[in-house]
């Protein structure tokens, strides 16, 4: 047997993708026996004969199991996996122990509360062992792929965020000139243009304002989850007539009826409830079709209870109505149901509202009847 | 001309350049612009270096942030530590809305952050303002 070249088997080899395992116990030939029982399993075997080695080599090493003899002089098994506890990277590495004690209470008591997952009692059954650790190491690979997985989403999605931040950022420039000068050849040359030219004019300032529209939109999108979430014990009725106190104009001019009744006091974002609320009232009052009075009603309830428990608000209108097929498409971004001259918008505020909400452990749906209205409902975790 | 407010405006854009000239000649005060295109030209000037011999030491600094060379943070830094400099006000005019550039031009001790309006007579009137502002109701260092 070939154990001995490997028995000092140390962090140098094996490192890469393998897995690697610890072994703890006094007794070398217990070691020997356990790693060839192991390594048909294909990780990489690292050996430790007493509580202090093991502790030496959890500073160096990340494991995928720790198999921990209790019985050990000095420093024991429990006293060990204590100490590796306290290391972040040990936090979520699964200690086996290996024990000749029997079955009691206060053992079983003492592994649990340390965060040992399992135990295993002496004479070693040999099926037992391997397929209990086989069953870690499997954990443990897929868990792996799962947060390289993650990493990789993370990066590409801050990639594209921190792309959108600087376009949007440079961009707004370049349109600010164009307006600015438009707006400059409107002013002083207005007289010596013909009515083509005045309406050319007027077509480069209207696109500039929509571009810088949408650039803004964009900008406040990439923002969230860029900036930290400040949570408050706000007022939500209070929101409601801020954000109202911003629409007097559109009230006004589409003759709106917007009222809101007994809106809670909650602990959230007020950038999100600002967010939530500005978007659909502003669509609400939008998309009418001009045959009626604009209604528009808000109203919350307490769903759910204990750490569950969830305000939902909602937001309806008697406006013109969503086909249910369109459901999922409003909330993804630039997605817009109407030509620009119908309904104006940048097909950015429903998305931002969901990936704000989401992002505070809410969501954001919508039922409607075409033709009837449409009620908006976002829920936000009831944290007070 | 001893009246006239003497301006340095530090600007990267052409466009911004023309129409903060522009909004300057119907300001309240008469104001003389030196113009530097970077934050290196803008020290330059400071100093009445190269193509700014015989320059005038400016009473007040209008200070875009993205520029290229030096941007303008790093030109805020340059002026408030120089004991020569660092008492000339210096009014930020920039396009950024981030609350970010706005709280680390205030901590390089910018006197002021005025973002550029999108309209042509919001921009003009943000010109004036400063210039009101710096020129008429403030008292300058001497």
């Amino acid at each position: 047997m070939s154990a001995m070249n490997t028995l000092r088997n140390d962090n140098a080899q094996g490192s890469g993708t393998q897995p690697k395992i610890l072994l703890v116990d006094d007794r070398w030939e217990n070691l020997l026996a356990t790693e060839a029982l192991l390594k048909p399993l294909g990780a990489s075997i690292i050996t430790a004969d007493s509580g202090e080695k093991a502790l030496n080599l959890v500073l160096e090493n990340d494991f995928a199991i720790v198999l921990l003899d209790v019985q050990m002089p000095i420093m024991d098994g429990f006293e060990t996996a204590r100490l590796m506890k306290t290391r972040p990277n040990m936090r979520n590495v699964p200690i086996i122990f290996i024990t000749a004690i029997s079955k009691e209470d206060h053992f079983a008591t003492e592994a649990a509360e340390i965060g040992a997952v399992d135990y295993i009692f002496k004479p070693i059954n040999s099926d037992i062992l391997k397929s209990k650790v086989k069953v870690y190491l499997d954990l443990y690979t897929q868990r792996e792929q799962i947060l390289q997985l993650n990493a990789t989403l993370r990066q590409s999605n801050e990639e594209l965020e921190r792309f959108a931040y600087v376009c949007s950022h440079d961009m707004q420039e370049p349109v600010r000139m164009m307006n600015i000068y438009a707006g400059f050849l409107a002013e002083d040359a207005l007289s010596q243009l013909d009515e083509d030219s005045q309406r050319h004019i007027g077509y480069i300032r209207e696109n500039a304002v929509r571009m810088q529209k949408m650039i803004r939109d964009i900008l406040s999108f990439s923002r969230i989850g860029r900036e930290a979430i400040v949570l408050e014990t706000i007022d939500s009725q209070q929101v409601f007539s801020e954000v109202m106190q911003g629409f007097e104009d559109i009230v006004a001019q589409k003759q709106a009826v917007v009222t809101a009744e007994g809106l809670p006091v909650v602990r959230t974002s007020p950038t999100l409830l600002r967010v939530l609320l500005q978007n659909l009232l502003c669509n609400a009052m939008k998309f009418q079709d001009g045959s009626r009075t604009p209604v528009i009603t808000v109203s919350a309830s307490r769903e759910g209870s204990g750490r569950n428990a969830m305000w939902r608000f909602d937001v309806s209108d008697n406006g013109i109505g969503i086909d249910p097929v369109f459901y999922e498409r409003i909330f993804q971004i630039f997605q817009r149901l109407h030509s620009f001259d119908d309904y104006t918008g940048t097909g950015i505020g429903l998305s931002t509202c969901r990936k704000f909400v989401r992002l505070c452990g809410g969501d954001i749906t919508v039922r409607s009847t075409p033709g009837v209205g449409s009620v908006f409902s976002f829920t936000l975790p009831d944290k007070a | 001309m001893g009246e006239a407010l003497e301006i340095l405006l530090v600007e990267d854009n052409l466009g911004d350049v023309e129409m903060t000239k522009r909004a300057l000649r119907t300001a309240s005060t008469p104001c003389r612009v030196e113009v530097a295109s970077n934050g290196r030209q803008a020290l330059d000037c400071l100093h009445k270096a190269g193509r700014y011999e015989g320059a005038v030491t400016p009473q007040l600094i209008l200070l875009d942030i993205n520029m290229p060379l030096m941007d303008g943070k790093a030109f805020l830094d340059h002026v408030k530590v120089s004991n020569d400099f660092k008492a000339i006000p210096v009014v930020m005019f920039t396009s950024s809305e981030s609350a970010r550039d706005v709280r680390d031009c205030y901590e390089r001790h910018a006197n002021g952050y005025v973002v550029k309006p999108f309209d042509g007579q919001a921009y003009a009137a943000a010109v004036r303002g400063v210039i009101d502002f710096w020129g008429s109701l403030s008292t300058l260092p001497q």
